[in-house]
């Protein structure tokens, strides 16, 4: 909806630029004046702030993240059949939205991190197009638990369980990974080995 | 060159940039990429954005 509503303010404000442009002479008139003004600054403006919440938007879908083909292989985890697999199950459980499963749980990557990760954003696109991808790929720095707790903490099953209540500061001060215990991740090294699940109605 | 001549160039030259600025920004919403996000921020927000500042040049010096 809003897409449509920026494509549209984008088509009025060429149309008006084009008119003014093969009539200059309408900007002689007061009228003429604010129509130039909309078309030359009012429009482009509002569009350019739309157009950027849409993308920002768009950049924490997972089509957005599995749209470049290194990534074809962390897609391919979500679908492990295996619930031992914490993206895996998490994805196939609906614990986190589907068309979001990437971001909410990879909330500080590159354009929604720190400067530095906005940096390595851009670095991406260098190493993507000029130098070419590694072949084994890695966070920069370690996971962190906010990630985890920012759903599971205050949750029940997390904070009356053992062991997470008696070592709620540790994981709460990112002292011990969650993934010392939940260590089945994406594992992209064996996934052409690992069965997948087909998607819901298979 | 008189000041109203000065003024139509700089006015199509703003014209242009923003023509081409926003096709450019159209045109990214059409695919989810980072390439998208780029054409939309470097090709299109900058022609916008040099298109803005010509046209509020070109109406403060006329």
């Amino acid at each position: 909806m809003a897409t449509y509503a920026v494509t549209t303010l984008i088509g009025l404000s060429i149309v008006l630029i084009g008119l003014l442009l093969l009539r200059p002479s309408i900007t002689a008139e007061h009228g003429g004046k604010i129509v130039a003004f909309l078309a030359f600054f009012i429009l482009p403006i509002v569009a350019t702030v739309m157009g950027s919440s849409i993308h920002l938007e768009n950049s924490t879908s997972t089509q957005f993240c599995l749209s470049c083909h290194v990534m074809e292989a962390h897609g391919r985890s979500l679908y492990i059949d295996d619930p031992t697999y914490v993206p895996a199950a998490h994805f196939q459980n609906n614990r986190i939205p589907k068309d979001h499963a990437c971001f909410t749980c990879h909330t500080d990557y590159t354009m929604f991190g720190d400067v530095n990760a906005k940096l390595r954003g851009l670095r991406h696109l260098y190493v993507y197009y000029i130098k070419g991808a590694p072949t084994k790929l890695a966070l920069y720095e370690p996971f962190k638990n906010r990630e985890c707790l920012h759903c599971h903490a205050n949750g029940r099953s997390y904070e009356e369980t053992t062991p997470h209540k008696e070592m709620k500061d540790q994981l709460t001060n990112n002292d011990m990974s969650c993934l010392t215990c939940h260590s089945k991740i994406h594992d992209v090294a064996n996934i052409d080995k690992t069965k997948k699940w087909k998607g819901p109605g298979a | 060159m008189d000041r109203a001549a000065r003024l139509q160039r700089k006015l199509k030259t703003a014209a242009f940039l923003l023509i081409v600025g926003l096709a450019a920004e159209g045109i990214s919403f059409h695919w989810a990429h980072p390439t998208s996000f780029m054409l939309f921020i470097i090709i299109g927000g900058v022609l916008v954005f040099a298109g803005i500042a010509l046209y509020l040049i070109a109406i403060v010096t006329a």
